[in-house]
């Protein structure tokens, strides 16, 4: 393998690589780029296992090949290179790096020892709106399980049906769901559970004003735009029917200004306990009502003004399963709704006239029940 | 008619007297023992000969008597120590019956060598079945010397119970121990046909002295007992939990210096041990109970073995109490080194994370095993271990067309020489690069005022605000003043949760996180009906169980220990140990405990499981401040000890 590559381009390429490549890992080569020099340009590849990033890059190709060699010294290296051409070329299992008077030999390692990446088709697939993937995943993913004893709740729940988007993450405790009118015109329903890593890469190397394709090729799902290419595999499993668990009688509705009862929690949270971070939330009348009583530690107090004209409630969260899902809530005010102190809540924007429309996001929380 | 009532001579009576005191030469040795550290000796020789069946002597340096006392000692009920029944009462001193010296003269060939320090001659006088058979002058110095020969010359029938000068012997040594515990002040030593059979320093600790009769290992093992209530007092010392075993037991008790025997005192020390051991296994105790006059009656038994006391149940709760007190401080925690509590053949040793009976220990040993495996053999295996992302492992087996691991991982060339860079100065921080592999993020910036360098360590406070780092993914290790603790995260787990549900029993609140998908569980009959029995208890403990039809039940809503728990598994995992035992159930003393041991020790964070460092530091801080911080639920031990002393031994500093 032997080619000429801007250092602008080796380094670009590298960067949007090197994010994919595992810190620490027992398997050597995954702390290598895979290279690969081919038609007009040179390919670089990493994996944890869980999942690739491919970048294409354009360079001078002199004799195909491939090899593999450490990601994080070459990134380390190619940072501080003049801004120069560059030249790679194999010699046996090393490769060497020629740029002005700098030269570099690192030891790789024989690209068949590197973890094959799937196939996958982009010409079978669909496109969607960089803006409106990243708002999905941004709004959703957070609220994944990051437990193994529910695999499916491990991923988030991409919904394809036709004309619209959705994602759900739920980890039994909380749930996000987003639903976007416009998408792909499928014919029938698609349902794709996709590890949160992937979709943290997406979030990475795509911008909101790429055109992104997806495609699927049996398990896997691989993302490209331009010259970069995100593959995962998919969660396998039917995931839970979360339209059944979301209420649709809570009648005890609250409108509380988003920011305030952001800072009221996270005071009052200072006291809770680490463990189950419970607080104590009543309403009533326009007024609701913060308590933490933590033994060993103490208590606090807070109060709020609201709008809230229902029966009067108590209900016990965790303050930080509350503080998440108000952290995505894209309006200054929301919407909390509640129907009894054991049944779920939920918690939605309220939009102003004129402000956007047409996505759909609601979270909902589980209360911690209250044993005194 | 002839009369039938007669009055007997003395020495029938004293001979009948002595049947109940004097036994063997062991009761012999006992009673003149007695009566030579109530005399204030500092040092007492005893010589047997065949097993005190030819000789008995016991010599002491204490107040010795003048010739009139001498006398009157050898009479019945003659005593010195009280003078009227009011005395009985808070009778300090070992004798006071007066019936020592005469019955063991009247079965025996006597004589009481004793000079008095008042008067400048001393006294021999000998006594041959009860009869005076001479006073003479004797120079010696102060003291008293008590040689009874030819024991049972005139009670055949006794002399025919009396067994080999082995046993004799032997019964000899083992009814001297609790005087020698009670008397460390005291210099003793017990010889048999001229050879030397304990050799006891005087002027020692209580510590000491057990060391000299227990052997110098068991001192190790042995922990201060002390406790104190209306007027009551009790302290001693009792056995670290990491040191008890089953089986043979050594127990001394004392009230007001004298020994007795006690089975519910016995048993109030192993209540205060509870949980801390594991059951069956028998804490070596000893004892000294101090009561006001007036609360112990000692006169119940001519040999004093037993004793009665006014307020049992008080005494026992303060033997209790001062137990448990006495197994919540550091110097209860298992040692690494020292006693036999670890590292070799002791169960508690390896136990940790790994022996436990719990299902979920296993990860530690797959991951030990994860650790071990050559790089190219089992990749799944390593990349499970490794890879923190969720499902690393079943990625691995389901990617198709994967091809890693056929060459096997080269060195880096260079690596094998290492250069290391020359400071400038010396680093003034001898520890701070040590943060080593286990370290999971970066120490917290709060730490680093702790201080790293020597001098720095003295200032540490003993165990707040220490240092953590995880250790193959079972153990917390926190630099603490004196030393190094490792603590298991399961068992410190288990500990803090055993306490916090047994404190929501009793009342206290508490939560329990709802489920957005509530989960149901097909039970056994047995099983479902011990989960409906025991609903009330589950409810508390977090659990909102319901029946859902036949015999499976739904689970509303669980507790919340941990962010990694899996509330199905334990749920699962409970209800079959509550249902078909385990030992763990089975050392509980109710229901309540039942359910809190099964919970705390399924609910508990798993070996295995990598925690950050707030959550070590969480885990930390809740298990100081449980009520028995060094000891799990299974009688193991949470944490061992390191110190800076066997550290530096070690080192040879």
């Amino acid at each position: 393998m032997h080619f000429t590559i801007s250092r602008q381009n080796l380094h670009e390429g590298l960067s949007a690589v090197s994010a994919s490549i595992p810190s620490k890992t027992t398997l050597p080569v995954l702390s290598n780029v895979l290279f690969h020099a081919g038609d007009g340009g040179v390919s670089m590849s990493g994996t944890d296992l869980d999942v690739a990033v491919r970048v294409r890059v354009p360079a001078e190709v002199e004799t195909p090949g491939t090899l593999t060699a450490p990601g994080r010294k070459l990134q380390e290296i190619v940072r501080e290179l003049p801004d120069a051409p560059v030249k790679v070329q194999t010699r046996g299992d090393q490769i060497e790096l020629r740029c002005g008077r700098a030269l570099f030999k690192l030891h790789g390692l024989p690209a068949e020892d590197f973890p094959a990446l799937p196939e996958i088709d982009f010409e079978s697939g669909w496109a969607a709106a960089g803006s409106q993937l990243l708002k999905l995943i941004r709004h959703t993913a957070f609220a994944v399980s990051t437990e193994e004893t529910r695999p499916v709740l491990n991923g988030v729940l991409w919904e394809l049906r036709d004309g619209e988007m959705r994602m759900v993450a739920t980890n039994g405790h909380r749930l996000a769901r987003m639903r976007i009118p416009t998408g792909p015109s499928l014919e029938a329903t698609t349902q794709l559970i996709v590890p949160p890593a992937a979709l943290q890469q997406v979030q990475k190397l795509f911008k909101g004003d790429d055109d992104i394709h997806v495609s699927r090729s049996g398990n896997h799902l691989g993302f490209r735009t331009g010259g970069v290419e995100v593959y995962t595999r998919l969660v396998e499993g039917t995931y839970p029917n979360y339209e059944q668990v979301i209420p649709r009688d809570n009648d005890r509705i609250a409108i509380v200004d988003r920011r305030p009862l952001e800072s009221a929690i996270k005071r009052v949270a200072a006291v809770a306990s680490d463990q189950t971070h419970r607080i104590r939330l009543e309403f009533s009348a326009d007024r609701m009502v913060f308590n933490v009583l933590t033994p060993d530690l103490g208590e606090a107090h807070d109060e709020l003004e609201v709008a809230y004209d229902a029966e009067p409630l108590t209900i016990g969260f965790n303050a930080n399963y509350l503080l998440e899902v108000l952290r995505y809530m894209p309006t200054d005010e929301v919407r909390l709704a509640f129907k009894a102190p054991e049944r779920a809540a939920t918690v939605e924007p309220v939009r102003k006239e004129g402000e956007e429309e047409g996505e759909e996001y609601l979270c909902l929380v589980m209360p911690l029940r209250l044993l005194d | 008619m002839r009369r039938t009532i007669r009055i007997l001579p003395d020495s029938v009576a004293n001979q009948i007297a002595a049947g109940e005191v004097v036994e063997r030469p062991a009761s012999v040795v006992k009673e003149l023992v007695e009566n030579a550290l109530d005399a204030g000796a500092t040092r007492v020789e005893i010589s047997l000969e065949s097993g005190g069946k030819r000789m008995i002597r016991v010599a002491d340096d204490g107040d010795g008597m003048i010739r009139e006392d001498a006398l009157l000692a050898l009479d019945r009920h003659a005593t010195s120590k009280i003078a009227s029944a009011d005395d009985l009462r808070g009778v300090p001193t070992f004798g006071f019956r007066g019936e020592a010296l005469p019955s063991i003269a009247s079965v025996s060939r006597l004589a009481v060598e004793t000079r008095h320090g008042s008067e400048g001659v001393g006294t021999r006088v000998r006594v041959k079945g009860g009869t005076i058979t001479g006073v003479e002058d004797l120079p010696r110095t102060p003291g008293t010397t008590v040689t009874v020969e030819s024991l049972f010359f005139n009670a055949p029938a006794r002399a025919r119970f009396l067994r080999t000068p082995a046993v004799e012997t032997r019964a000899v040594s083992e009814l001297l121990s609790p005087l020698c515990l009670a008397h460390p002040e005291v210099r003793l030593s017990l010889e048999s046909g001229g050879k030397s059979l304990l050799d006891l320093r005087g002027g020692v600790t209580l510590l000491q002295r057990v060391g000299e009769l227990w052997g110098a290992e068991v001192r190790e093992t042995l922990l201060e007992v002390e406790g104190e209530s209306g007027g009551r007092r009790v302290w001693g010392l009792i056995q670290r939990p990491d040191t008890v075993r089953p089986g043979f037991r050594r127990t001394a008790l004392f009230v007001a210096g004298r020994p007795f025997r006690e089975a519910g005192i016995l048993r109030a020390v192993d209540r205060g041990y509870r949980t801390t051991i594991p059951p069956g296994h028998r804490p070596w105790t000893v004892l000294f109970l101090e009561v006001p006059p007036g609360e112990v009656d000692v006169n119940v038994h001519p040999t004093k073995a037993e004793v009665r006391f006014r307020d049992r149940s008080g005494i026992e709760a303060l033997v209790e109490e001062s137990v448990r007190r006495a197994l919540e401080g550091e110097d209860s925690a298992a040692r690494l080194d020292g006693g036999r509590a670890t590292g070799t053949t002791g169960k508690s040793g390896g136990a940790p994370g790994t022996g436990g009976d719990a299902p979920g220990d296993l990860p530690a040993i797959a991951a030990a095993e994860g650790h071990r495996a050559a790089p190219t053999d089992r990749p799944e295996q390593k990349a499970g271990v490794e890879g923190g992302a969720a499902g690393a492992g079943r990625v691995v087996r389901e990617r198709p067309g994967r091809s890693v691991g056929t060459g096997g991982p080269r060195r880096p060339a260079g690596e094998a020489v290492e250069d290391s860079q020359m400071g400038l100065f010396l680093p003034a921080d001898g520890g701070r690069e040590a943060t080593g592999p286990g370290t999971t993020g970066n120490p917290d910036p709060a730490y680093e005022d702790a201080g790293q360098g020597r001098d720095d360590m003295d200032t540490l406070p003993s165990l707040a605000r220490p240092r953590l780092w995880q250790i193959h993914r079972a153990w917390i290790m926190a630099e603490v003043r004196d030393g190094i603790l490792l603590i298991d995260q399961h068992a410190a787990h288990e500990r803090v949760l055993f306490e916090q549900i047994m404190a929501r029993f009793q009342g206290e609140g508490g939560e329990s996180q709802r489920l957005l998908f509530p989960f149901t569980v097909r039970l056994t009959r047995a099983e479902h009906d011990l989960v409906m029995d025991l609903a009330g208890l589950l409810n508390r403990a977090g659990f909102e169980v319901e029946g859902f039809g036949g015999d499976t039940v739904i689970v509303h809503a669980v507790p919340n220990p941990h962010p990694h728990f899996d509330a199905e598994g334990c749920f699962r995992e409970m209800v079959d140990e509550l249902t078909h035992g385990s030992p763990l159930v089975r050392s509980a003393r109710n229901q309540h405990e039942r359910v809190a041991m099964s919970y705390a020790c399924k609910a508990a964070i798993k070996a295995g499981q990598p925690l950050e460092l707030r959550e070590m530091q969480e885990l930390f801080d809740q298990l100081f401040a449980t009520e028995l911080p060094f000891h799990d639920v299974h009688g193991r031990p949470t944490t061992v000890r390191l110190t800076r002393t066997e550290l530096e031994r070690k080192f040879g500093r």
